[in-house]
Parts: C-alpha cells; structure tokens; sequence
C-alpha cells in the first residue's frame, strides 16, 4: 500500500510549483509520515491552490474562450477529416486489389488520395500540437483543471456526436451526417462511424496535443524577437483552425458558390497549420543554437 | 488583525529562529496544540503572511534525512511580531476577568 502511495504522492505533487513541491516532498520525507497520510496532505494543499487560483477571473477566461472552444474545435475538425478520409480507406482497404498498383491510372489515384489525406492528417497533428502549446505554456497551474476539460471537450463532442449538433449552427462543407449520403454503406459500418475516428482523435489530436502540453511547460525564456516569431506563428496556425472548417472551406472546397459570381479561388490553409510547430522549432532551436555558441566562445576566451 | 492559525503559525516561527522552516514548524504547532496541522493550511498560510508583508522565506539547503531535498525556510520580519504581539494582547485584554475553568465549571454537565 505504502508505494503506490508515494509514487501517488509523486504524481500529485507534480502539479505544484517546482520550488513547493521540493520543499513538501522533503518535508513528508523529514517527518516520517505513512504513503497514505502523505498522499491525503499533497492532495489538500493541491485543493487548496486550485480553489485559490480559481477565484480569479482569468482561468476563467481562458477556460470558456481558449480551452473549450479549442477542443470543441478540433473534434470537428478531426471527425471531418476522419469522415473525409474514411471513403478512401474503405475503398482501399477493404476493396483492396493489386490493379491499384499495377495500373497506372489507378496508381496515380491512389498516391494523390493518399498524399491529400496524409497532408490533412499533418494539418491535424500540427493543430493538435499547437493547441496542447497553448495550454500548457498560457499557465502552469492552470493546467491540472484545463488539460482534462480540454480532453473532455474532445471527448464529449465525439462521443455525443456534437459536430452533427453544431453542423447546425456552424457553416460546415457539407453536412455531418452520412447516412443518407451517397457514401452511407461507408458509414453504416461501426468500425467507420465509430471506432476510426476515435482512433483519428486519439493518435492525430490527443497524444500530439498532451506532448505539445510538457513542451508548453518546459518553455525556456526567450527573447522579445524568439518570442514574437513563436506567438505570430501559434496565433496564425489557432486562427487558420477556426477558419479553415468554416466559410473558408465551404467557398473553397464545396460546390455552392452562387454561378456565375466571381469568387476567387481561396487557397487552403492546411500549410498554414505547420507554422505553429515550425515558430516553436524556430524559436528554440535558434536558441539552443545561440547558447552553444556564447558557451563555446567563453570557453575559447577562458583557454586563450 | 491575524486568524488564530496566522498567530500559532508566526508564534512557532518566532519561537524556532534560524531553525523555522515547512516540515519544524508544522512539528511546532503539532506539539505545543495537540492538534493535526495539515501540509495544505501550513504552506498557504504561509504564503498568505508572505503577501501581507509580515514574514519571507526562501528555500535553503537540501538534508540527506529530507531525501536531499530542500527546506523552504521562513523568518518573522518586524511587521510581523508587531501583529503577533497586537494578536496576543487582544486576546489577553479581551480575555481579562473570564475565568474558563469557573464556565466549564459551571456550565459543564
């Protein structure tokens, strides 16, 4: 009982600061108390930090106008895209033939379906990443409250099928709902209409998002230019997902564009997903790179 | 004014002197009250003292019987004795001429 109870103790003192959770470890271990009686102290002061924090207004904030909208978001996006995507799985997986490969014409087909949703998945692992970014670097101590509501929000609009919900008020491509489509023999099978988008959300939104979380955490400090470059890259990847399942999408991709008007043609902004990741890799990298160099030239100065 | 646990919290910081920090206050109030002090009501107390300007802390050293960890140690400023001694004299003003054994006394079944 006393082990699992201190490796407990571990996990819940994770979420106090760095310097408190030193000190209330090294007093637990001081005064000899029980893995239970230590577990329910760490627990206690967890509570009461959290009851503290949430007093003020700004997680609040941030929780109603960041954290569950993002989540919500992108269990849209990602039921879309696995909806989307299911159509060409099922017509190759399970109607698979080697003529895909042999003949040419199909072959083309097959690469340029593949790479389309393969693009569309990268889009996805990079908004994901981008909004766990988001969450953990926003506040530390906010994140024991916001990272499980996030994963609720993703979870319940997947399990209660809020994006067929929302197709309702939110402009959508075309509606969340296949049943009677065409393609309803694709999704009247379980395995399409269920099990393949929470695998969609579970290895494209979840586990990029809670690794983009520790990232957020462990963000070094950087400078105004570093940090400039990183946020004008997180903004634009967060604004091209709200747009991009919107009006954006619907002139661009769907058939309903008043003929003969002249929309131009909107380019997508799926590329625009990537700059979330690529301003953090920027960001840190250049950074890391910066202090080998001050490191390796003091050495040089130090030896001359 | 200070709560009754701000008042035994600073007593026993005062009382412990370079030696007061988290886990030898706690022990402090444990002993001389006979009460359970939790971890959560110690380090939050703690920090609400800190906020009104009346004790600092700081984290010291790491001890082999802590697990080499460190100790966040604490020290009474002398805004904070001046609230302690004001705390106490009120409640020995306020407590003057009640005596509680004659109520229990009295009282009592």
């Amino acid at each position: 009982m006393n082990r699992p109870a201190w490796w407990l103790v571990e996990i819940v003192s994770r979420l106090l600061a760095p310097d408190e959770r030193e000190a209330v470890n090294g007093d637990f271990a001081e005064s000899g108390e029980s893995g239970a009686q230590a577990l329910l102290g760490a627990l206690g002061l967890v509570a009461r930090r959290q009851t503290a924090l949430w007093r003020e207004w700004r997680p609040w904030l941030a929780l109603l106008g960041l954290v569950i909208p993002l989540g919500v978001l992108l269990s849209l996006v990602s039921r879309m895209m696995a909806d989307g995507s299911a159509i060409y799985s099922w017509m190759y997986l399970n109607n698979w033939t080697w003529t895909y490969v042999t003949n040419a014409g199909a072959r083309t087909d097959l690469i340029s379906y593949a790479a389309e949703i393969s693009l569309k998945f990268l889009a996805l692992v990079c908004w994901s990443w981008t909004a766990g970014f988001l969450l953990g670097s926003l506040s530390r101590a906010t994140v024991p409250v916001n990272v499980p509501v996030f994963c609720l929000a993703l979870f319940l609009g997947e399990l209660l099928r809020a994006p067929r919900y929302l197709g309702r008020w939110i402009i959508l491509p075309r509606p969340l709902g296949h049943i009677d489509s065409v393609h309803g023999g694709v999704y009247s099978l379980a395995f399409y209409s269920l099990v393949f988008p929470l695998v969609v959300q579970m290895a494209l939104v979840i586990f990029p998002s809670l690794w983009a979380v520790r990232q957020g955490l462990r963000l070094p400090t950087l400078t105004m230019v570093r940090r400039t470059i990183l946020w004008s890259c997180v903004i634009a990847t967060v604004a091209a997902l709200g747009s991009e399942n919107s009006v954006w999408w619907q002139f661009r991709t769907w058939n309903v564009r008043p003929n003969p008007a002249p929309f131009p043609h909107l380019p997508s902004l799926l590329p625009i997903a990537l700059l979330g990741p690529i301003g953090y890799w920027l960001a840190v990298v250049s950074r890391k790179a910066l202090v080998r160099i001050q490191g390796e030239q003091a050495n040089d100065q130090h030896f001359s | 004014m200070l709560g009754e646990f701000e008042y035994l919290l600073l007593t026993a910081a005062v009382r412990l002197g370079e030696e007061a920090y988290g886990a030898a206050i706690r022990q402090e109030i444990e002993a001389t009250t006979g009460r359970r002090c939790s971890i959560g009501a110690l380090y939050t107390t703690l920090d609400r003292l800190e906020k009104k300007g009346l004790l600092k802390t700081w984290m010291g050293d790491a001890t082999p019987q802590r697990g080499g960890r460190a100790k966040r140690m604490v020290r009474v400023n002398a805004k904070g004795v001046q609230a302690a001694a004001s705390f106490y004299n009120a409640i020995a003003r306020v407590s003057r001429g009640v005596s509680w054994e004659a109520k229990r006394a009295v009282s009592g079944p």
